[in-house]
Order: C-alpha cells, then structure tokens, then sequence
C-alpha cells in the first residue's frame, strides 16, 4: 500500500494509471527541489521580487470600533502581483516546471485567478500555458480570459458535464494523460493525487510564516482566531497550516450559496450532502447523492464553487483542529460593503466569505482578543457580478453604450 | 482456474481474436442501453463491457463522457444496472459480461455488497481510476469469483508490470497507448502497430494471462494488427460513434467491419 500523500483517511492517489510514471516523476522532482536551498531561496526571492512579498497584515480600527469586540486585524494577500494569493503557488511550481526541464503547463481554472497567475509566470519563465475553463464560467468571468489571451496563453471551454470547475479538473487530467512527457499540470488549490495537496499548501504556507512575525511584531502574540474562506482550500491551508497545533482557533468559511438545498451552495461540511469519496485523484469530502454522483454547486464566488475539498482540511476538520462555518450569498455581499466603506478596501466576493465568517464572530469576542482574516484576492475582478449582485443600473447603462459604441466603429 | 481466462483460452482454440465491446448503461436511454447490449450479444461478441457512469470519467474522452453525462439524467442506479445486466449473461450464455465504472460509484455499496450483487454473472471488474497500489481494496471481489482486471499502460516499468501481474486475474487490459479512450487509433502505420506487438510481445513474457488491448481501436486493419498478439480486441468510442450517427443498425454494421 503506497501511503504517501495520505491525510488521515484522505488524499492518496486515484489516478489512470498512465500517469503514474509522472506522478512519480513529479513526487521526486519536487523532494529533491525543496531540498535544495538554492532552488528555495529563488522561490523566496520570485514572490519577493515578481510578487511583491511580503504582504502586509492591516488593522481595521474603523471596524474594529464599529463592532465592538476583538480586534480586527487583514492577511492582505489581495495585493499579491496578480491581485490573489493564487501567485504564491504558480512561482513555486512554475520553477519546479522549469527545473524539470517541462515546456508547457496546464491548469484547470474556475474564477479564473489561477488562470491568469499561470499565464503570468508561463509568460515570465517562457513556458507554453493552456488553460481549461469551464464554458459557463468563462461567459461569467470573461475579463480574466481576455488577461489570459493577452498574455499568451491558450483558453480551452469545457462544456461537459456542468461545464465548471470540476470539469476543467477532468479536462486538465486529460491532456495530462497524453502530454506528460513535456507538461506539467499545475493544479491551483491544494487538491489532486499527490504531491499536489502538500506541494500547493507548502507554497501557500508563506501567508502563515508572515503572519505569525508581523503579529508578534504588531501586537505582540500570535492571533487568537484567523478566518480564511475555504473553496478548494489553498489560502486557508497557506493562513492555517503554521498554526496548526498552537492556541490560535483556525475558522474556514464556505460558501453557503443562496440556499441549503443540493445544488444551490457549496458547503462541503456541517451538512450530509456531502461525505468521503474518491475522485478527481484522491479521497476527501465530495458533494454527492445516494450513487456517488459528484453534485452541482453554487456560490455567488466562482472561486469557492468546488464540489470537493483539500483533503488537509478535511482531514484537520476530522481531528478538530480547524473548525468550519460558511456565509451565504446575502451576508457576504453586507461583509464586502462593509470593508470596502469603512477600511477602503475592496474585497474578492471569495474574501469577503471569510470577513463575513470574521465579522460575525468578532462581536461576541473581547477587546483584547486579536482576529486576522485573510484576504485571499482583491475584489476588481467581481466588478459585473458586484455591480449586478447590487443592482447597479448605470452599470448596466454604461454596457450598452459600451456596446453601441462598438458597434459603431 | 479463473472463470474468464478459462472463458478466453476455450475460445480462443478456434479463434484468432476474441472481440469485447463496451456500452454505457443509460445512453441514450436505460432501455436503448439495454437494447445495444442484446444487439451485441446477439451478433456473437465474446465479452460485453458495461460502463456504470460517473460523472467525473477522467480516463475517458469526448464520445464516452458526454454520454456518462447524458446518461446521468435518467438517474441510473447501481443496483438496478447489475440486475438489468445479469438478466442478460443469463440470456446468453456463450458470452460473458463485465462491469466498468470509477471507483466513487462503486464505493457506495462497498466491495463485499457488490461482489454479491454480481454474483455470478457479472465476472469481472475494471475500475481506471483505480492503481493497482490499492489492490487490497478489491479483496471481496475475487473471494466471491470475480476478477478484478487491472491496466497495462506502455511506458510501464517492468517492476511495476510484475507487480500487477502478481495480483492479476482473469486477464489483462493493456492500454495501446497514452492518452484518454477514443482518440485516433494508434495502429494506423505500420511503425506503430509493430510498437505495439512488441509491447504485447514484452507482456506475454511476464504471464500466460490472456491479453486484451484497448483505446482508439476502430478499424478492420487496427484489428487485425493484433491477431496473433492478443487475445481480445476492445472497442469502445468506435461503437458508440457508429451508434450516434446511425442507431443500431449502424452498430451492426461496425460490428459486421470489425469482425476479427
């Protein structure tokens, strides 16, 4: 029994054995690259250099004063080179890539963000980038494919199945399975057949190193409680993973969607719609039915619509070392006007997940308890879907004139 | 000895090549599904494969996923699908019947239940998202007769390839090439079908199990590239294509062209 990558009962790999002899390439390629510090230190000095590392951790006193409680401290990886934490990981694999002599890389993308973070390092490191995305998510998150275009990569739809991101996962595993020989398939959230759960959540982990100076700079301890928004999981793995096993109280927030009926969220936890299973690569908690049929979600955020979970997280949930809440539609939208009058910043509606979960929570805490929550991405990109979410009608009266102007010409 | 290798070497004593087609449950319906099959067994295939769906089918390619996902809709059941198929190894006895599906599926009723529901009609399994590092997972189902097949792939190394065979039953499922079901057939040139007898010929060292190859198979010559190197020809997406554009009778007709 081959127990590498296990979590508990989770992760492992289940995969076509035609990638097997990759997978293996990749297992071993990816040890002997973290064991050498040379190759660490250009990890180090890319996300310092092309990502603009480190990123800050703020203070809301705004905030902080308006509700009340404990003290309300931001993870700012929204401003990452690329607006998103998704950076941290595609430096690090983007380089392993290189370093294993691949010339081209896919990846499977849902909002987009970590398909734009892909074509950026491909295009930087010259590597060949395609990019599978599902047909329905590229009609709501077009401006992310136009990034992607101009930066040279190739965006394939993907109109199987529910046409999401699942189904760009299984496109993805696709190619793989004929291209291995000069690709590299890199996955974006900390998911798959090892070493990619680990491999993405090491990446990551740079959120919660910083974190952990900057508040014994800031405020002299470590955070009672952090609050990352939990989709596939690798911002939440990246804020959690050091800090697991110490006095701070780790909180994940899903999406709760418009509802608690099958198809309308994406709550892979707290509910028996979901439950172990096998697929995609590896064991962890899946949306399914009665037959094992992998279930539509919804979420106001592309981004957190996953059917399935890092098999970390699970497997950290299982043992009571992350504890798991979600936000519905409704509420994330109040949490991103919040920040975004009071603090000046603009949330992604994946953030404002966790400042929903955070908010809430941070009432009924004392003034002299500290809470970080984790800015996963900046919101610019939701503009459509804010502008529509808030019924923004010259919003709507700009469009057409955008389009009559083109039109025109 | 093993149900379907004694299954496969008794026919093989006066056959070149034995065919094995493959059918997804439920598409395009569960009854026309079911109407495929018998047309199949009908005209004299040797084995029939039955893919349960799922809808997540990351081995398979363009032809065989949009119909798990059409298939989906009518909601098909495990259980009802091992009932249906049976009634059918029942009906034709000089053929026998397999089942395909991924593992998540399959796991619902876990291994020791579905080996008795298979009971001993159904008489082998094949599972693509499963390694054979897991193997200890299937050890209900040979305990009650049925054989779990597990893949050959080409650029295997042969540590690995003795390993599957140490567990292997019934016969073996070498894949023709890398890549997902469906795609163009490998054997086109002359360069690559001798790749692949060679391939099939490095196998046969290792075991006596009987061989059976699969992926992009779709042509009379791809066919007949195999004889006197396997022992069983898979076709998959060909069917299905020839299904989607003409109905059974379209099925017939391939099948008419493939017969070894």
């Amino acid at each position: 029994m081959n127990d590498e990558g296990r979590f508990g009962q989770y992760g492992g790999s289940f995969i076509p054995e035609i990638l097997y002899s990759s997978q293996q390439q990749l297992l071993k390629a990816y040890r002997e690259a973290m064991a050498d510090t040379s190759f660490v230190q250009l990890v180090k000095s890319e996300m310092q250099h092309f990502s603009g590392r480190p990123t800050p951790l703020t203070y809301c006193a705004n905030l902080t004063q308006k509700i009340g409680g404990a003290q309300i401290y931001l993870k700012r990886e929204d401003l990452n080179h690329s607006g998103a934490h998704k950076m941290n990981n595609v430096i690090g694999q983007g380089l392993l890539a290189k370093r294993m002599g691949k010339t081209r890389v896919i990846a499977e993308t849902g909002a987009g963000q970590h398909g734009v973070a892909s074509a950026l390092v491909a295009a930087r490191l010259g590597l060949e980038c395609v990019v599978y995305m599902g047909a329905h998510d590229i009609e709501r998150q077009y401006p992310n494919v136009f990034w992607m275009k101009q930066l040279g990569a190739t965006v394939v739809p993907v109109s199987t199945g529910a046409a999401t991101l699942k189904d760009a996962l299984d496109e993805a595993l696709r190619d793989w399975s004929s291209s291995y020989e000069d690709t590299h398939y890199l996955i974006g959230t900390s998911c798959g057949c090892a070493p990619y759960p680990e491999m993405v959540a090491g990446f990551q982990s740079v959120i919660g190193e910083e974190v952990k100076e900057q508040s014994m700079q800031q405020f002299a301890k470590h955070p009672d409680r952090i609050y990352a928004c939990v989709g596939g999981g690798s911002n939440a793995c990246g804020i959690f993973l050091p800090f697991v096993d110490t006095q701070t109280e780790l909180v994940g927030v899903e999406a709760g969607g418009r509802s608690d009926a099958p198809g309308e969220h994406a709550m892979r936890f707290n509910t028996d719609q979901a439950r172990f299973g096998i697929a995609q690569g590896f064991a962890t908690r899946f949306l399914q039915d009665d037959e094992g049929q992998l279930q539509p979600t919804h979420s106001i955020s592309a981004g957190l619509d996953y059917v399935g979970v890092s098999p970390i997280l699970a497997d950290l949930e299982e043992q009571g070392k992350v504890r798991m809440t979600s936000a519905n539609d409704i509420e994330v939208i109040e949490a991103f006007k919040l920040l975004t009058r009071h603090e000046g910043i603009i949330p992604a509606l994946e953030s404002s997940h966790a400042v929903a979960g955070g908010l809430k929570e941070a009432a009924t805490m004392s003034p002299d308890e500290y809470l970080v929550i984790n800015i996963s991405g900046r919101g610019d990109k939701d503009i459509f879907n804010i502008a529509k979410a808030l019924h923004d009608e010259p919003f709507t009266e700009f469009l057409h004139s955008y389009l009559k102007e083109g039109a025109a010409q | 000895m093993n149900k379907l290798a004694s299954f496969i070497q008794k026919q093989r004593q006066n056959k070149p090549l034995l065919m094995m087609t493959h059918v997804v449950y439920g598409y395009p319906s569960i009854e026309e599904s079911l109407d495929i099959m018998q047309l199949m067994l009908e005209k004299g295939v040797e084995i029939l494969e039955v893919q349960f769906p799922f809808s997540d089918p990351v081995a398979d390619g363009p032809t065989i996923t949009t119909a798990c996902h059409h298939a989906l809709k009518h909601q098909p059941k495990l259980a009802q699908c091992l009932k249906d198929i049976k009634q059918l190894a029942q009906r034709y006895p000089q053929s026998r019947v397999l089942l395909m599906s991924y593992l998540n599926p399959l796991l619902q009723s876990g291994f020791e239940s579905l080996a008795l529901q298979m009971g001993d009609d159904v008489i082998g399994i094949i599972i693509p998202d499963l390694p054979i590092d897991h193997h200890s997972m299937l050890v209900p189902l040979p305990e009650n007769g049925v054989s779990p097949i597990w893949l050959i792939t080409p650029d295997m190394q042969q540590e690995r390839i003795k390993t599957v065979i140490k567990h292997a039953q019934g016969m073996l499922y070498c894949v023709s090439r890398s890549g997902v079901t469906g795609q163009q057939a490998p054997i086109r040139d002359d360069t690559k079908a001798q790749d692949i007898q060679s391939y099939l010929d490095t196998i046969k060292k290792f075991t006596s199990l009987p061989l059976a190859v699969g992926f992009g198979i779709n042509t009379a010559s791809d066919i007949s590239s195999l004889k006197g190197h396997a022992d069983v020809a898979i076709v998959g997406s060909a069917l299905l294509n020839a299904f989607n554009k003409g109905g059974l009778d379209a099925v017939a007709e391939k099948l008419q062209e493939l017969q070894p």
